[in-house]
């Protein structure tokens, strides 16, 4: 079972995401993608953290190479999100851009297959005029764009975060 | 109250006027009389580090109007992606607390709540 979250920033999928799994048997495992940069960084770290506390996850950072994680046991996991994963797949530190589609898609393939529950959360970043922006950000609103689309395909549920609230885009809303 | 969220100019506050509401009883961005909010995003984003303060004053409003920020690129400067983040949270607070929310698409109401 693969449950796909979307929405924009702040929406509410990280605690949707989070009473997902909750209410899946364990064991869980989070899986962090964004790597901590600056103040910001942290600050979104600290209050992940914060949130998941007390609800069993243990918390698995991986930043790249999702395809090679091996899971300790077959369980449900939280994967967040996809679009830091796709950044960090995408651009190194020297500037060079590198098309993360394939990487992004197997890891989560492989991911699945140890899964019972598997929930992915994403990130809606096209629903504004990205012609301001350079051509490194706009390949990757379209590579993001096009992982999304892939993922969706594959999902058995697609949820729509807005204001906290679940639209239900594909599948059925799970009972929570 | 209220909440109707959506994209820039996607019908909001046409929406609010077949409420009832005419364009006298809508503040844009400032807390007054007005039974109608909009332009919640620009209110926050004048002092994003206390959004939450807003929550009490925008619960007796009888329409709360918002546009959805956060569905673009991440911005680079900190206050923006803060104002961006606090707006979010901000109504998602409003949301659980409100009567009815809205979102508008292409002046198409879905009601969500």
């Amino acid at each position: 079972m693969m449950i796909l979250l979307t929405g924009g920033s702040a929406c509410g999928k990280s605690s949707y995401g989070e009473r997902l799994c909750a209410s899946q048997p364990g064991p869980r495992y989070y899986i962090a993608s964004m790597k901590p940069y600056g103040i910001d960084g942290a600050e979104k770290v600290a209050r992940h953290r914060r949130l998941r506390q007390g609800k069993g996850f243990e918390t698995i950072e991986r930043y790249t190479d999702l395809a090679s994680l091996i899971l300790p046991e077959k369980g449900c996991a939280l994967l967040e999100c996809i679009c830091n994963l796709t950044a960090n797949e995408m651009f190194d530190e020297e500037g060079n851009i590198d098309d993360p589609y394939d990487r992004v898609l197997s890891g989560v393939q492989a991911l699945r297959k140890q899964c019972d529950t598997l929930v992915v959360i994403t990130n809606e970043v096209g629903a504004e005029d990205g012609s301001a922006y350079d051509e490194g950000t706009r390949e990757y609103m379209r590579i993001l764009g096009a992982i999304n689309l892939a993922l969706a395909r594959e999902a058995d549920t697609v949820l729509e975060l807005v204001c906290g609230i679940p639209i239900v885009r594909k599948g059925d809303l799970p009972k929570l | 109250m209220i909440l109707i969220v959506g994209g820039e100019a996607s019908g909001k506050r046409t929406y609010a006027e077949g409420l009832g509401y005419s364009r006298k009883q809508m503040a844009d961005a400032v807390l007054n009389d007005c039974p109608v909010l909009f332009h919640l995003e620009r209110l926050v984003a004048e002092n994003w580090e206390h959004a939450e303060e807003l929550l009490e004053p925008l619960l007796k409003k009888e329409v709360v109007i918002c546009n959805e920020v956060g569905s673009g690129v991440i911005p680079a400067n900190r206050p923006d992606r803060k104002a961006r983040e606090a707006t979010g949270r901000l109504c998602i607070l409003l949301a659980r607390e409100a009567d009815s929310v809205v979102r508008m698409v292409c002046g198409i109401p879905m009601v969500l709540k």
